[in-house]
């Protein structure tokens, strides 16, 4: 199959772009100070990290193999994709705020008013590291 | 717990529908038996999966101007959104220190209906730098319905809840009231 340069520097752009933000994410997963910032710095890989590798890849289904079928199913991961992830996302917030005490560094708390008051009474010093 | 709602028939309709298409998209042939099996699925599906599925009503998505602007939100509005905050959350990643201010805002939202809500959430979390982490419903003083969303936000600008969610949720809200009301 003969790629045109044009197509080739675009499928190339897309797909190194979802790279670099799919980096960025595990950086930060690395790097952020708690379990909510870690899952906010995961939804980048989420998001433009995947979406741009798929762009990518259903450019090159349809222009260059000239494949319906994969870009159905390009298009049908997307999809999918973008339904599950929030759901995902809600389960795992609440899980972990319930479960421990990594909230106890956020700056406004308007979630511990809502709850039962069980603050505990200690908050933990965040030092920079 | 509510109790369960009742299987309408266009729900069930609509969600054979959908079932179909997917069906359809994954198997990617014609064939006579393919569609035979696939319609048989689709239907055992939809009755069990009805009542979970389609809450309010079945055929919102034949009315073709709601279609065009969901379709407007999904390529452009949302998309921009989603662009302007990966970048922000990228770049706070990668900076020296990790510059974080995090917190959870109690934020009001307008939507009356189920899929709106879920809409609007589902955008939010999907945002990185914010997650809906709690949804909170009830009536006011004066009896009306409101609805308030507990998002964590990794940068906390604004500590006063209605401007946070002015910023938090930008342009989402007014582009899903058209669509969901």
């Amino acid at each position: 199959m003969e790629i045109s340069m044009t197509l080739r520097v675009i499928i190339d752009v897309l797909i190194g772009l979802g790279v670099f933000f799919a980096f960025a994410g595990v950086v930060g997963i690395i790097r952020m100070p708690d379990c909510f910032c870690r899952m906010q710095s995961s939804t980048n890989i989420a998001t433009l990290g995947l979406f741009l590798a798929l762009i990518g890849g259903l450019v090159y289904a349809i222009f260059v193999e000239r494949n319906a079928a994969t870009a159905a199913k390009i298009a049908f991961i997307a999809v999918i994709y973008i339904i599950q992830n929030p759901a995902g996302g809600h389960a795992i917030a609440k899980a972990a705020y319930n479960r421990g005490n990594e909230h106890l560094k956020s700056v406004v708390d308007d979630l511990a008013n809502a709850d039962e008051a069980e603050q505990p009474a200690t908050l933990a010093k965040e030092g920079d590291e | 717990m509510k109790s369960l709602r009742k299987t309408t028939f266009p729900a069930v309709i609509s969600t054979f529908v959908i079932c179909f298409v997917f069906w359809l998209l994954i198997t990617w042939s014609l064939a006579v038996q393919e569609l035979i099996a696939g319609a048989v699925v689709s239907l055992a599906v939809s009755l069990f999966a009805a009542r979970f599925f389609i809450h309010e009503k079945a055929f919102w998505f034949l009315n073709p101007v709601k279609l065009i602007v969901g379709l407007i939100y999904c390529i452009v509005i949302f998309p921009i959104e989603l662009i302007k905050a990966n970048l922000d959350v990228a770049f706070r990643a990668l900076s020296p220190k990790p510059r974080v201010n995090p917190g959870f805002i109690k934020v009001p939202v307008g939507l009356k209906s189920d899929y709106g809500k879920a809409m609007l959430a589902n955008s939010i979390t999907l945002t990185p730098g914010t997650i809906t982490v709690d949804i909170e419903q009830g009536k006011n003083d004066t009896g009306n319905d409101e609805c308030f969303f507990y998002i964590h936000w990794i940068d906390v600008k604004e500590k006063d809840r209605v401007k946070a969610g002015d910023i938090i949720k930008g342009t989402m809200e007014k582009w899903v009231r058209r669509i969901f009301v």
